[in-house]
Parts: structure tokens; C-alpha cells; sequence
């Protein structure tokens, strides 16, 4: 974890709400001009376009547009800049990427059977697990 | 040192408690050296102005009648007791615990550990207060150094000679004499010599002997066991053999313990001397979490607790309910659970061309069978609801085949044409610890010892309390108490209504006469004609009166009541002949012989069992340790199971399955939650909401029909075979099968 620790460098924080919203668009951009090498990196050439990279990027931030806590923003914020740099850092494998970001939380298995449209989410459930 | 300063030093920790002054010493104080002259400054010194304790266990003092209260003082407190308690009680209503070893309040009284010393003031001696009744105005001491000093030394005896086996002790961490030496041990022995070792004993498959660690000087404590054996179970297995520090417990000519109920004796040592087989080795008991729930594998709904580790159950202790199983349990609810683990199905099955089962998922099977469902036509569904069934379940099963438009469903057990209408005609009207206030008992072709070991257990401790008569109808047995087998069948049954036999007068004589006929009567063709002339027989015999209802069904099966009340009696007899779509929910007892080859049968349920073997399609349900759901024992008291271990692989919960199907089939059932089969439940049969209470028929026998047909002479069968396996849980248990295998063998 060294590395990380040293390409982290915790900035001070932020006085008001106006310099850490200055922040994230830093941050989003900083993540946006990474795009390119994190293609090369991981291979996700012939799976995602760079276009969609992006607005992942921006979902991933957008998930948190009701943070208005500044001091919870910074965290975020580092959050951020320390998962970017992991994934610089190829501290992760294709995988890792791919099933975190490209394929969101549904994950390879996606129940998308046409004849389950009508169903209660009773039976939904039910198809899942025991516990509901 | 004088007597004064010794006795104000024995004042010191109560007159100044918290004052600096106060030394703590660990070693032994100078005051125990001397506990006469301390004990009796310290009289002096105790004030009534303790904060107020209350009773032990929340015991509550019931006064028989109001004029045979006696006053005692317990530590100072003036404390009201019916007379007749003993010091030890009158203790723990005033909240004091008495440390004890033998005395256990179901057993008779031994009074031979005399860890319970107290004193009482103006007796020389600290007396064992186990044994000692209480008599008025007695000054009772409970903390005085005299008594510490004398547990001390009780419990250095007691230590002399047992092993140092607490690291290798199934009982360790909740051994008694571990938390008593903790209280009372000395910190170091002087015991020198070699340390006593016993050869252990086999008892059998499910209590493993550990004898050394019984060998304390005149074995006190395995006494309990041995008062058990003799006293609740009724078996003369366990008994002392040899004298003085040779004296050790042993079954008598090396004889296996036969009772069914010889696993208590595990919960009755207070050491770990008898510990459960099943059980050795498998767990430490603070590495488990405990589940209060409810037995199923008979009628009888006993109160257990689960205690589980992750997703595997451990062992199974039953818990205190005074109105059902007091505080034992049958040895087919202790140790069957080894049976949860066996046999069990994981996944959906569909049974291919080559008769073989492919496991698939949740939404083809349910497909599968959904498209079977609604080929068939309504009259030839037939759902029949197995004996392990909750109410839940039961309710939904009946609530979809009724939509499909069949109305043949039941639940195993309960016979061709059941009588459901009446609910004092199907359970046990006296309640079962109401059978103690009986004094004549008239069993009708049921074996309680097999079928429901905790109402044997009842008859025979009324039978012990009051010298009840039994008369015993059925196949020759041993019931465990003295009883008059009057007959094998019916012509015995006509003798008795015909006021021909001389039992027939012992039930006429009698106060509290109890008639008890067995649920296995319901697979007989003539059972309405046995019924009737059993209630001629209470009619005569003055057994239902308004302040006492001695008619009584002993069912056989935990779903049974909760059927009945649901409803779920079938249509005609014949509709399995006819059936071509089987809905087995969890019914392994059935018999399939006559089912036409080409009929669908869809098995759900959690052990792969006899039901099995003709399914074409399988659903896994879950056991129910592992589900929420109502039951109705036999007396018609409602309890509910809650789960204590997740279901294994893919298994769903009954009523779940069933409300899934019936949206596959198109027939959605109007519940999502178990609330809502609840609500359904209520406008059926509202008792089964009311949990823990027993719910008394309303109306009696007298309603219904004169039924005139004639009684087929054959003997009555025995309904149960084999103890120790009943139904799909136990048949899995290889605990059980050892069990059984011993029985055979004798
Ligand atoms: S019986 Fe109790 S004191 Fe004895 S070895 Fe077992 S845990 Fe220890
Ligand atoms: S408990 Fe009183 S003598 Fe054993």
C-alpha cells in the first residue's frame, strides 16, 4: 500500500461548499484524462468505448450529488483520487474493473428472461432466494 | 487475638462496606478460622434495610390456602410461605440462591450433597436446606461465614477426587460444579493421594458416561439421575453399586437404558458425568445460539431450544413449559436433529425419461408442474399435506387446490373421513397437565409411551401422586406404570359400554375419570361406531361433566390438530384411485399402491423419503428448524417454530412454493407475507393466531349424530412401530437408526 500512500497526498480541506463542488470537477476531469491509459491497461477496448467510460465516471460521482456536507465531500473526494489511483497503479485486475464499473452491480448474470415481465415481485423474489 | 476483635472484625465488611478501611483478603480470613464467633457477631449486625430482592428464577408462590402461610426471615427479610416449603424454596422466593447439587425440584429429595447448608438460628449445625422443611419464625442465614466456611469444605470433598478434565468436559462452561468451585473452590488442593478413576459404562447410543468425573465421595449427585430414571421415567436402569469410594452408578446387570426419555438424565447432572453421545466432542455451549422453538416430531409440541452454530444444529435442550413437557423432553426430540443434516433436497428435481432426477431450477420446475396442474382435471388433483406441516402451509395448499377446483386435500394421518367438525371430537380435551387432577385412566387403543412420551410421562406421574388406575386397551405393551390390560379390541370396548366389565366401574367410581383414545383408530373403517361406543361409555360414566371434560383424542402427528381445524378433510375416500395429479406436501406416509402409474406426483418437501420414490417432480421445502410456522398440539394449544438455521441449498419455505405455483398456474393467491396467510388463517380457524394458549373446544360430544353401524371385532394395531422413527426427520437420523436398531436387538 505504500505507493498508494505516496500518490495520495491528502489536501487540505475545503472551506466552503464552492471549493469542493471546484474539487470534484477536478477530480472528474483528472479521471476523464486517465480514460485512455485505463483502456490500454485493463483491454476494455473491445468492450467499452470511451464515451461510456465517462459517463460511468460521472454516474459514479452523480451517486453522491446530495452529499452537501463539505467535510463529507472531502472524503469522498479522496475516496475518489485513491480508487483512481488503484486502478492506475494496476492494483486491480481486468476483472475487478469490468464487474465493478462496466457491468454495474447486476453483474454478469442478469435475469433479463422476457417472460419473467409480468410477474409479481413476489415470484421475483421468490426465484432469488428464501429470505425476502 | 481476642473474641471481641475478631468479631468486630467480622462486622468490618458490613458496617463499613464501603469505607476505605475495608481490605479485600482472598485467602482465607481470619473470621472463617473462627466461624461460630463471627457468625454470631454478624447477627447482630444485619439490618432489613438491603435493597429488596426478588425470587430466583421469578418464582411465584402459590398459596394453596391462605391459612397455611408461615412466617420466615430469610437474611432478616420477613417473607410469607404456604407451609410445607422447605428452606431451600422459601430461599429462593425471598431471591436468595442456594447453591445445591442434588436437590432438583422435580425429583424427590435426597439431601446427601449438603452443598446447601444454611444457617438457622438456634440450631447447632448449618442444616441442608434442601431438606429441611420450614417452620415458623425461623431465622434463616445464607451468608453468614459459618455457611461459606461449610460450602467450602463440602465443596474441597467434592473436588478430592474429580479429574482436572474441565479442557476435554462437554459440560465445561455450564457445569455446575465449575461455577460453584468458582464461588466456593479453594484455590489450591491438599489432596494428595491418587485420584479415584471409574471404568465408564455404555449406555447406549445417546448418553456417554464419563464416570470419573462422577466419583466424588459417595456419589451424590449422580443420585439424581438414578431418582430420575425411577421416578420420571420409570425404569429401574440406574442404581448404585459398591460402598464408600468404590461406590460408583451403574445400570443394572450392565442393562441399556430402554426409557424413552433417557436423555434428561444429561440435563439433570449437574456435572458432565452423563453427557449427550450425539453431542461429544461437537461444540462448546457458549459458541452457540440458542432458538426457542417448538418439537414436531409428535403431537405433543414440546418446548425446545435449538442451539445452533452457523448453519448446523448442535443439539436440541428442551425448555420449561409447565402445561406441556414441564422441563424433559423425549429422546426422539433430543437427538433426531442429526437427521436435519441427512437425506435433505437442495434443488428443484424434475425426473427424466430414464427415471432418473435432473436437478433444475426454481422457475422450470414450477413451470413443469404448473402446465401438469392445469391438464388434469380439477376432480382428479389430490393434495395431501404431510405430518410435519405448519398451519401456514397447510392453509395455502388448501387455499390453491380449492382454486384449482378440487377440494381432496388432507393431511396424513387423520383417516378417510375424519371428523373435523367438532373440535372436542379430535383433541385432547382434559389438557395434558390437566390429566393430573385425573384418578381413573381408560387408554383406547393408543400407547402413549410411543406415541407422545411427555403425556406418558404425565399419566405416569399422576399415576405415582394419586395411585390412578390405568386400563389399557390395545396390543399387549409396557406402558412403564402399573395399568390392567383389559382387552385387545373392541369386544372389551362393547363389555365396558355394556357396563359388563368390572373397569366399567372404576370409571363410574371414580372423580376425574380420563378416557384417551388413540388418533391410529382414525385409519379404521369402523371408527365412528368405536367412537360412539367410547362416548357411551363417558356418557355412562359420568366422564364429561360441566367442570370436566375427560374425552380425549391423542393425536399422532404435530400437523394433525391444526388440519382439522383448517379443515382439510378429503372429499371422498377413494380420490387417490382416481387422481392423476399428486401434490405430496411433505407426506411420506401416504399410500401411493393404488395410484394409477400415469398419475403426476409432485413431492415437496425436505428429506428425501418414502414420498420420494413416485415423485416426478421435487421441490425442497425447508425443516422446521429452519422455518416460521404455526403448529396446534394436541390439546389444541397453539405454538409457533422460529427458524434457528438457514434452509439448505436452494430449499424454499412451504407456504412460499405454494404461493409461487399458484401465480405460475395462474391462480395467484392473495398473500405475499406470512402475515397475510395469517390474516387468511383467522377467518378459518381463529384459534391458530392465539399463540401459546390452549384454546378449549366450545362444544361437547353431545351434538352429534347417533351413529348406528356395527364395530369390526379385529384387535386394535399399535399406531406406531418404531419409536424412534416417525417421519422424514427421524427416519434420516442416524442417531435414531442406532437407537432403533437397539430396540430391535432386545
Ligand atoms: S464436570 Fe464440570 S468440573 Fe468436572 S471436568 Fe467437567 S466441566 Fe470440569
Ligand atoms: S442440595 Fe441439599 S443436600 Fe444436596
Amino acid at each position: 500500500m505504500s505507493f498508494t500512500l505516496r500518490a495520495v497526498k491528502v489536501p487540505p480541506n475545503s472551506v466552503n461548499l464552492e471549493e469542493a463542488r471546484s474539487r470534484v470537477f477536478e477530480i472528474f476531469k483528472t479521471a476523464c484524462r486517465s480514460i485512455p491509459s485505463i483502456m490500454e491497461i485493463y483491454n476494455l477496448d473491445d468492450i467499452v468505448s470511451k464515451s461510456q467510460l465517462r459517463s460511468i465516471i460521472a454516474s459514479e460521482i452523480r451517486k453522491n450529488a446530495n452529499v452537501t456536507n463539505p467535510k463529507v465531500i472531502d472524503m469522498l473526494l479522496f475516496k475518489g483520487t485513491e480508487e483512481l489511483n488503484n486502478i492506475l497503479e494496476h492494483a486491480k485486475q481486468r476483472h475487478h474493473v469490468i464487474g465493478q464499473y462496466v457491468l454495474g452491480p447486476q453483474g454478469l448474470v442478469q435475469d433479463l428472461d422476457p417472460k419473467d415481465q409480468g410477474l409479481s415481485s413476489f415470484l421475483k423474489n421468490f426465484y432469488k432466494s428464501n429470505y425476502f | 487475638m481476642g473474641l471481641g476483635l475478631l468479631a468486630s472484625r467480622a462486622m468490618r465488611p458490613l458496617k463499613y462496606s464501603n469505607s476505605r478501611v475495608f481490605i479485600r483478603s482472598i485467602v482465607s480470613k481470619p473470621e472463617l478460622q473462627s466461624p461460630e464467633a463471627s457468625s454470631a457477631a454478624a447477627a447482630t449486625a444485619l439490618e432489613p434495610d438491603l435493597p429488596p430482592r426478588s425470587p430466583v428464577g421469578g418464582a411465584r408462590v402459590h398459596f394453596p390456602n391462605p391459612e397455611d402461610a408461615i412466617e420466615v426471615f430469610v437474611d432478616g427479610y420477613p417473607l410469607k410461605i404456604p407451609k410445607g416449603f422447605t428452606v431451600l424454596q422459601a430461599c429462593e422466593v425471598a431471591g436468595v440462591d442456594i447453591p445445591r447439587f442434588c436437590y432438583h425440584s422435580r425429583l424427590s429429595i435426597a439431601g446427601n450433597c449438603r452443598m446447601c447448608l444454611v444457617e438457622v438460628e438456634k440450631s447447632p449445625k448449618p442444616v441442608a436446606s434442601c431438606a429441611m422443611p420450614a417452620l415458623p419464625g425461623m431465622k434463616i442465614k445464607t451468608d453468614t461465614p459459618l455457611a461459606k466456611k461449610a460450602r467450602e469444605g463440602v465443596m474441597e470433598f467434592l473436588l478430592m477426587n474429580h479429574p482436572l478434565d474441565c479442557p476435554i468436559c462437554d459440560q465445561g462452561g455450564e457445569c455446575d460444579l465449575q461455577d460453584q468451585s468458582m464461588a466456593f473452590g479453594s484455590d489450591r488442593g491438599r489432596f494428595t493421594e491418587m485420584k479415584r478413576s471409574v471404568v465408564d459404562k455404555n449406555l447406549g447410543p445417546l448418553v456417554k458416561t464419563v464416570m470419573t468425573r462422577s466419583s466424588v465421595p459417595h456419589n451424590f449427585w449422580l443420585n439424581r439421575c438414578v431418582r430420575f430414571a425411577t421416578e420420571v421415567a420409570g425404569v429401574q436402569d440406574l442404581g448404585m453399586l459398591g460402598r464408600g469410594s468404590g461406590e460408583e452408578i451403574g445400570t443394572y446387570v450392565e442393562k441399556l437404558m430402554t426409557s424413552e426419555l433417557s436423555g434428561n438424565v444429561i440435563d439433570i447432572c449437574p456435572v458432565g458425568a452423563l453427557t449427550s453421545k450425539p453431542f461429544a466432542f461437537k461444540a462448546r455451549n457458549w459458541e452457540l445460539k440458542g432458538t426457542e422453538t417448538i418439537d414436531v416430531t409428535d403431537a405433543v409440541g414440546s418446548n425446545i431450544r435449538i442451539d445452533s452454530r452457523g448453519p448446523e444444529v448442535m443439539r436440541i435442550l428442551p425448555r420449561l413449559n409447565e402445561d406441556i413437557n414441564e422441563e424433559w423432553i423425549s429422546d426422539k426430540t433430543r437427538f433426531c436433529y442429526d437427521g436435519l443434516k441427512r437425506q435433505r433436497l437442495n434443488d428443484p428435481m424434475i425426473r427424466g425419461v430414464d427415471g432418473r432426477f435432473k436437478a433444475v431450477n426454481w422457475r422450470d420446475a414450477l413451470a413443469v408442474v404448473a402446465e401438469v396442474m392445469l391438464q388434469a382435471k380439477p376432480e382428479e388433483i389430490v393434495g395431501i399435506a404431510g405430518r410435519l406441516s405448519d398451519a401456514e402451509s397447510m392453509m395455502a395448499l388448501k387455499d390453491f387446490l380449492n382454486r384449482m377446483g378440487s377440494n381432496n386435500v388432507w393431511c396424513e394421518g387423520t383417516g378417510a373421513q375424519p371428523n373435523a367438525d367438532l373440535r372436542s371430537g379430535y383433541i385432547m380435551n382434559t389438557s395434558i397437565s390437566g390429566l393430573e387432577k385425573a384418578d381413573c385412566f381408560l387408554l383406547v387403543g393408543t400407547q402413549p409411551r410411543v406415541e407422545a412420551a411427555m403425556v406418558n410421562a404425565r399419566i405416569r406421574k399422576t399415576v405415582r401422586a394419586n395411585n390412578a388406575k390405568v386400563g389399557y386397551i390395545g396390543p399387549a405393551t409396557d406402558l412403564n406404570y402399573d395399568h390392567q390390560h383389559l382387552g385387545t379390541g373392541p369386544k372389551t370396548l362393547l363389555e365396558i359400554a355394556e357396563g359388563r366389565h368390572p373397569f366399567f366401574s372404576a370409571i363410574s367410581n371414580a372423580k376425574n375419570p380420563v378416557i384417551i383414545v388413540g388418533a391410529g383408530l382414525f385409519e379404521r373403517k369402523d371408527k365412528d361406531a368405536i367412537f360412539s361406543t367410547v362416548e357411551a361409555i363417558a356418557k355412562k360414566g359420568n366422564v364429561i361433566r360441566p367442570d370436566w371434560n375427560g374425552l380425549n383424542v391423542l393425536l399422532l402427528n404435530a400437523a394433525q390438530a391444526a388440519a382439522l381445524d383448517l379443515g382439510l378433510v378429503p372429499e371422498s375416500s377413494n380420490s387417490i384411485e382416481s387422481a392423476k395429479f399428486v401434490y405430496l406436501m411433505g407426506a411420506d406416509d401416504v399410500d401411493l399402491e393404488k395410484l394409477p402409474n400415469d398419475a403426476f406426483v409432485v413431492y415437496q418437501g425436505h428429506h428425501g423419503d418414502h414420498g420420494v420414490y413416485r415423485a416426478n417432480v421435487i421441490l425442497p421445502a425447508s425443516a422446521f428448524s429452519e422455518k416460521e410456522g404455526t403448529y396446534e398440539n394436541t390439546e389444541g394449544c397453539t405454538q409457533q417454530t422460529l427458524p434457528a438455521v438457514p434452509t439448505v441449498g436452494d430449499a424454499r419455505d412451504d407456504w412460499k412454493i405454494i404461493r409461487a405455483l399458484s401465480e405460475v398456474a395462474g391462480m395467484r393467491l392473495p398473500y405475499d407475507t406470512i402475515g397475510g396467510i395469517r390474516s387468511r388463517i383467522r377467518t378459518v380457524a381463529p384459534n391458530l393466531l392465539h399463540v401459546d394458549e390452549r384454546e378449549p373446544a366450545t362444544l361437547g360430544p353431545s351434538l352429534k349424530p347417533e351413529i348406528k353401524s356395527e364395530m369390526d371385532l379385529t384387535p386394535f394395531g399399535s399406531a406406531v412401530e418404531n419409536f424412534y422413527m416417525t417421519d422424514s426427520i427421524t427416519r434420516a437420523s442416524k442417531t435414531m437408526a442406532q437407537c432403533s436398531a437397539m430396540l430391535l436387538k432386545k
